[in-house]
């Protein structure tokens, strides 16, 4: 049985969005491990969409939790410009931080702490990524 | 978030940041404007204590990344291609800013992302304040 959450673009609802998935994956019965890599990985992509995507301004982000046999699986809406973060050229770790591409390290944190990511544009026009951790 | 300020004494004057929270971007800004007004006011070697922060993200990396420069440029010292080339060669360490006491996860992040490649990382507080020198 899946949660749902659903945020206005604005870092101050990321603390809301930590408990969600820290309560929502407990209650689903995932291991500590995995849920602490998924709210690493989930705070970075809608951090991402609220910086990048909506620009700071205005704008819904809608969260949705399940899992599937061994894992769990988080997908983020959102009706900011189209984007494919997947896309995202991995990081240069000995490239200074500060010139490292925005977002860049925030993408290379999510491909680290989950087995899976994959996007897409759902026939409503939204941007739709869905990130995969294996309990 | 929440940071607490102590002074210990090693071979130099440390400035010891407690910090208990989470590091992201709803928070990150505090952490920069307490970092920029300790060096304005003369802090040289900076300490960050960890124990307590079970998360941080990009944004509070890339905070750390901001405090490393600032304490950088106060000290002087090797130019940006001679700091490159230690980074790659595994020569260069940050003789101002160091952590101690990350969690698993958060130490975890910190390589991912190579912050550890000029940032020591401690597991006592007592041998990370006699570090600095």
């Amino acid at each position: 049985m899946y949660s749902r959450l659903s945020i206005s673009a604005d870092v101050k609802n990321l603390p809301v969005l930590r408990h969600f998935i820290e309560e929502t994956g407990a209650r689903l019965e995932a291991n500590h491990e995995a849920i602490e890599c998924l709210i690493q990985a989930v705070d970075e992509a809608v951090t991402n969409i609220i910086i990048h995507g909506y620009r700071g301004g205005p704008g819904n982000i809608a969260i949705q939790m399940d899992r599937e046999e061994n894992a769990l699986i988080v997908s983020l809406r959102d009706q900011a410009p189209h984007f494919d973060p997947t896309q995202i050229p991995h990081s240069d770790l000995t490239e200074s931080l500060e010139h490292r591409q925005s977002g860049g390290m925030g993408m290379h944190l999510i491909r680290h702490f989950t087995d899976k990511v994959a996007y897409q544009v759902t026939p409503e026009g939204s941007n739709e990524l869905t990130l995969w951790k294996k309990v | 978030m929440e940071i607490t300020v102590t002074q210990a004494q090693g071979k130099v004057p440390v400035t010891i940041f407690h910090i208990v929270g989470d590091i992201a971007a709803d928070t990150s800004g505090q952490l920069e404007t307490q970092a920029r007004q300790a060096i304005e006011s003369g802090t040289r070697h900076l300490l960050l204590d960890l124990s307590q922060v079970p998360f941080v993200s990009s944004y509070g990396i890339r905070t750390i990344s901001q405090i490393f420069t600032w304490l950088r440029d106060r000290e002087g010292g090797e130019d940006d291609a001679a700091l490159k080339k230690g980074l790659n060669d595994g020569t260069f360490m940050s003789c101002c800013l160091k952590i101690v006491n990350p969690s698993k996860r958060v130490r975890e992040a910190l390589s991912v992302t190579g912050i550890d490649m000029f940032l020591e990382m401690h597991n006592d507080m007592d041998k990370a304040i006699a570090s600095f020198n």
